[in-house]
């Protein structure tokens, strides 16, 4: 009697479980509320620590520039001068590079704004599954879900879930990563797709005849919106025409160190629309064939 | 006097746990709390921690929320059903329970992963949950002899 009172409440449980859980992936309300309290709450604890182990490092790396501070000061002195005759040399370049910059009048993009932010930590508990990674900006500071992340060096991939000043971003190497890109050179257009942590990306729906070489680098396309145009995402590793499909097998190492992430840059949208810019030999009035002439009737 | 003690125990160990989590990626050191909440039958902070840990792991992770929930459920199934035939607080019992906790850990990522319609890595998977056995025994022990500083009022009467 007792363990058929204890199955008729372990079935309970379960459907009031899956329930729960099934009105939560359609409204998301408990994973909102949970990265409210238990992000902001990690975020919380891990950004003084951060910021104790720097003081530390700073501390300790100090004293071993100090033992070694007199050679290295004889070594920077004679770099110093080195450099300062490629400064000399490279100065009308400079001049030349600000000259051409003016000519061509390049615009800013204004629709994005870059923010600065600390990685606090890599995958945090056992339900961080996806390659992911803890950032000290949430979407009170600037890191709202979708906000694209990048370093100097190329795409790190974009926030994933935020709270108001934590943020967990998604790497461009998780399964679940598509990034509209294009290649540098030849202007080739596909899909860079994550494969896993340690696996190297894949670029999808690469047409057969398209002109893309080991060692090619991929930008992103900005055509999903999501990342602004043009940056660097990923170096092309192998080319091969596919054995099923009427694609190219091409697979893409990321720029950036994905392992060794401290700093990293998010673009927040502006909302500012970059509207096409109006041609100025644009004609004022419609041009097209020759209207047909009236025909007189008889 | 116990009582502060005792939040000021909780809190070093949430601050510990989720720098231990930092440096570990995928380790659950919250699970080791919840064993000493039932093992303690501290039904009052229980009420109150038990959520949080809760709320902490389901924030923190990539998942939709409920792993943690169903995990802690069957951690406290699995703990309630060895008191049957163990001693609950001897470190033979928390190895054998953390060597049973394999399953459950490995069965929950098998089944979430088609339900958020993401890759499932075996291998990567049960090198997760061996590791959170291997670590589950020693971190009980040496959060159980700390504890003895939250009891010290008790132990001298």
């Amino acid at each position: 009697m007792a363990f058929r009172r204890i199955l008729i409440l372990a079935g309970i449980l379960l459907i009031l479980f899956l329930g729960m859980y099934t009105w939560n992936q359609r409204t998301r309300t408990l994973d909102e509320v949970s990265t409210n309290i238990g992000l902001e709450l990690a975020g919380a604890v891990l950004s003084p620590l951060r910021a104790m182990q720097d003081s530390l490092q700073e501390f300790w790396e100090k004293y071993f520039d100090l033992v070694n501070v007199r050679e290295e000061n004889e070594h920077l002195k004679a770099r110093v001068e080195e450099l300062e005759n490629l400064v000399m040399a490279d100065k009308e370049s400079l001049a030349e590079l600000e000259r051409l910059r003016k000519l061509v009048d390049l615009p800013q993009d204004p629709a994005w704004k870059a923010l600065g932010a600390r990685v606090l930590a890599g995958r945090l508990g056992p339900n961080a599954v996806l390659a992911s990674i803890v950032v000290n900006r949430g979407y009170v500071t600037g890191g709202r879900p979708n906000t694209p992340i990048i370093t100097n060096k190329g795409l790190v991939g974009r926030i994933l879930r935020a709270s108001p000043h934590t943020a967990n971003v998604l790497l461009l190497t998780d399964p679940g990563s598509r990034i509209a890109v294009i290649s540098q050179s030849g202007r080739v257009f596909g899909i860079l797709t994550g494969q896993g942590p340690d696996k190297a990306l894949e670029v999808n729906f690469v047409r057969r005849d398209a002109k893309l070489h080991q060692g090619d680098i991929l930008v992103t396309a900005g055509l999903d919106q999501k990342f602004p145009k043009g940056i660097p995402a990923a170096r092309v590793k192998s080319v091969a025409p596919s054995d099923y499909t009427q694609f190219l097998t091409v697979q893409a190492v990321p720029l950036v160190d994905l392992y060794n992430l401290e700093e990293v840059v998010l673009l927040e949208p502006t909302g500012i629309v970059r509207l096409p810019e109006e041609l100025d030999d644009a004609p004022a009035e419609f041009v097209g064939p020759p209207a047909p002439q009236k025909t007189a009737n008889p | 006097m116990n009582g502060i003690r005792n939040l000021i125990w909780w809190s070093l160990f949430i601050v510990t746990a989720i720098a231990v989590q930092a440096l570990l990626p995928g380790l659950d050191v919250l699970v080791v709390g919840l064993l000493i909440l039932l093992q303690e039958r501290d039904y009052k902070n229980l009420l109150w921690l038990a959520p949080l840990f809760i709320f902490l792991q389901e924030g923190v992770g990539t998942r939709f929320f409920g792993s943690s929930m169903l995990l802690y459920t069957v951690t406290t199934l699995f703990l309630r059903m060895g008191q049957w035939l163990f001693e609950v607080e001897s470190f033979f019992f928390i190895v054998l329970l953390s060597a049973c906790l394999v399953a459950p850990y490995y069965a929950l990522d098998w089944l979430m992963a088609p339900l958020q319609n993401i890759s499932f890595d075996t291998d990567k998977t049960l090198e997760k949950c061996l590791l959170q056995a291997l670590f589950l025994p020693f971190a009980w022990r040496i959060l159980t002899l700390t504890r003895r500083w939250t009891r010290h009022n008790e132990v001298a009467e």
